[in-house]
């Protein structure tokens, strides 16, 4: 790995920092107020913001410009979400070089769910490379000036690259060898998908060993009921547990604006307490949290930790 | 072989609409095993097309004789030739390649230029049986088998990824796309764990080499097997079916 530091968020990995990440997620509009006005509020509270890239497959804003925008209206950083699904490797490497020439210091390099989980499942799905050889593809473009022919790049991009990681894959070992794959190519840091039962994420850091790159663990406190049972329903390799769900699906029937809020609020800082108290205790370089759309838990949240 | 399933009615109604005067061909190779474009399929659709108002004329090729092997299949165009060129359309119960075949030998050997119709949706290569088949092979021309314990990801992984599972594996080992599949990287792994190769897992595999695909792929060989029985069989029809064959027999 290089030694080359080129944003914030890849500085506070490397000092030891406790780190915090947001994310953001672009829709389908011709603009990209809402992120940019979440971006705002987030700001301060976390390092960088993940910005998604057609999340479950449902085409959104391009996640490049996304990105461009929110980082050039609020400054907060962000972490340029790509996806192997809808592009080929040579879209994917002029995308790389345009994420570096408009700014971009982060790209977390990802398969992508199938097309056919999404609002356009007659698309054609790509995946012309996989999420360790888009790693491989970043890093030789950054480190070597190369792409996976050898072909020269003239003025590299800056920005570091992360991969994504499945605590709760139903075949553990073969997960775990993937994400040994992407150590093995240079992978600068992990971040898992979300992970709500801690036994789960002691089996996987227990069968990852140690290793030298540092990992974000994601967690998912839902701002309603309708998000915590759609991953519950519909997010490949993440259970949501019962007791959480029950306590938010409670929170439906409240109806002053103000007081279901102050619950759903209750429910997360009591189910993430213990949580993150055990988090404190795993290999875990810092937390991402994906909580669209719900900024003000985040600030509580990070207290648990303190 | 190459499994496939008959079309809608509705959507061949669709293409033969204003076209009267109909060839239904069969094919007696893949259509045949599948049951697409067997005799007994050739009937039935003729029977189908003539309820719909129709004039139908029938042209089964028979057991082993296929659609897209055009040197054979060539033989019974030409001895229709006068079928041909008095129909509207010709509708080929086979995979696309019997039905491109067929138009193209139809264009450029016979001169005889007509609406050729696709009566199937091919579905891929695939192996097993008697009952259940499933695609292993995309014929990609660069096969990667060898580094991956025998079993091919760019296939049967549903995303066709080349370095392991994605992160959506489904209790019991089964595909994020689809529940019904197994997890294509969980076997290669559990492959690898009986062959003693796990640490091989750990291990980035190259993008594949998909310039090996360049399509149309045309494809040669110096010793074509079976032109002594197309001999044969020219002689044959001759003699046996005389000036109108009846290729029902």
């Amino acid at each position: 790995m290089g030694d080359e530091i080129y944003s914030d968020l890849m500085r506070d990995l490397k000092s030891g920092n406790y780190v915090f990440t947001g994310e953001l997620e672009p829709e389908k509009a011709g603009d990209v107020n809402e992120p940019i006005e979440m971006a705002r509020e987030l700001k301060g509270m976390v390092v960088a913001c993940n910005v998604t890239d057609n999340p479950q497959s449902f085409a959104y804003v391009n996640s490049m410009a996304a990105s461009y925008l929110i980082q050039k209206e609020t400054g907060m950083e962000c972490v340029y979400q790509l996806r192997c699904s809808d592009r080929n490797r040579m879209a994917l490497l002029s995308d790389v070089l345009g994420a570096g020439a408009l700014g971009l210091k982060n790209v977390l390099a990802l398969a992508g769910d199938h097309v056919s989980l999404g609002d356009t499942p007659d698309a054609k799905p790509v995946f012309d490379l996989d999420s360790t050889t888009l790693i491989k593809l970043i890093r030789t473009m950054v480190e070597e000036g190369k792409d996976l022919g050898g072909n020269e790049i003239h003025n590299p991009p800056k920005l570091h690259v992360g991969g994504a990681a499945a605590p709760g894959a139903a075949h553990l070992k073969a997960e775990v060898g993937k994400v040994k794959r992407k150590i093995n190519v240079g992978v600068e840091y992990l971040q898992t998908q979300v992970v709500y039962y801690t036994d789960v994420l002691d089996r996987f850091f227990d069968e990852l060993g140690k290793v030298d790159v540092p990992i974000l663990v994601g967690i998912f406190p839902a701002r309603t009921f309708g998000q915590a049972d759609f991953f519950d329903k519909y997010v490949a390799g993440v259970d949501v547990p019962p007791d959480y769900l029950e306590a938010m699906r409670k929170t439906k029937a409240i109806k002053d604006k103000e007081k279901k809020k102050e619950e759903v609020d209750r429910v997360n800082i009591e189910f993430f307490t213990g949580f993150l108290e055990h988090l404190k205790g795993t290999p875990a370089a810092g937390c991402h949290m994906m909580a669209v759309g719900y900024p003000r838990i985040i600030p509580p949240l990070k207290k648990l930790m303190e | 072989m190459i499994a496939q399933e008959k079309k809608p009615i509705e959507e061949i109604l669709g293409y033969l609409e204003g076209k009267k005067k109909v060839v239904v061909m069969g094919c007696g190779g893949c259509a045949t095993f599948y049951h697409t474009g067997d005799t007994k399929a050739v009937n039935a659709m003729a029977e189908t097309l003539t309820k719909e108002g129709k004039d139908v004329f029938k042209m089964p090729l028979p057991f082993s004789i296929q659609a897209c092997d055009i040197e054979k299949s060539g033989v019974w165009l030409e001895k229709n030739r006068k079928e041909l060129e008095n129909r509207d359309a010709v509708l080929v119960l086979s995979c696309g390649d019997g039905v491109q075949v067929v138009t193209e030998y139809m264009d450029e050997k016979m001169e005889i230029t007509k609406a050729v119709i696709p009566g199937n949706d091919a579905l891929g290569l695939v192996g097993g049986g008697p009952k259940k088949f499933k695609e292993t092979c995309q014929s990609c021309g660069m096969c990667e088998l060898g580094k991956t314990a025998g079993i091919c990801p760019l296939t049967s992984c549903g995303k066709g990824l080349m370095n392991g599972p994605c992160g959506g594996v489904r209790e019991g080992d089964k595909c994020e796309i689809d529940e019904e599949k197994d997890c294509a990287w969980v076997k290669i792994y559990k492959r690898m764990e009986k062959l003693g190769e796990v640490a091989k897992f750990e291990q980035m595999l190259d993008p594949h080499e998909w310039s090996k695909m360049k399509r149309p792929r045309l494809f040669e060989i110096e010793e074509p097997i079976g032109m002594d029985v197309i001999g044969a069989m020219k002689g044959m029809m001759t003699v046996k079916f005389g000036p109108k064959p009846k290729l029902d027999e």
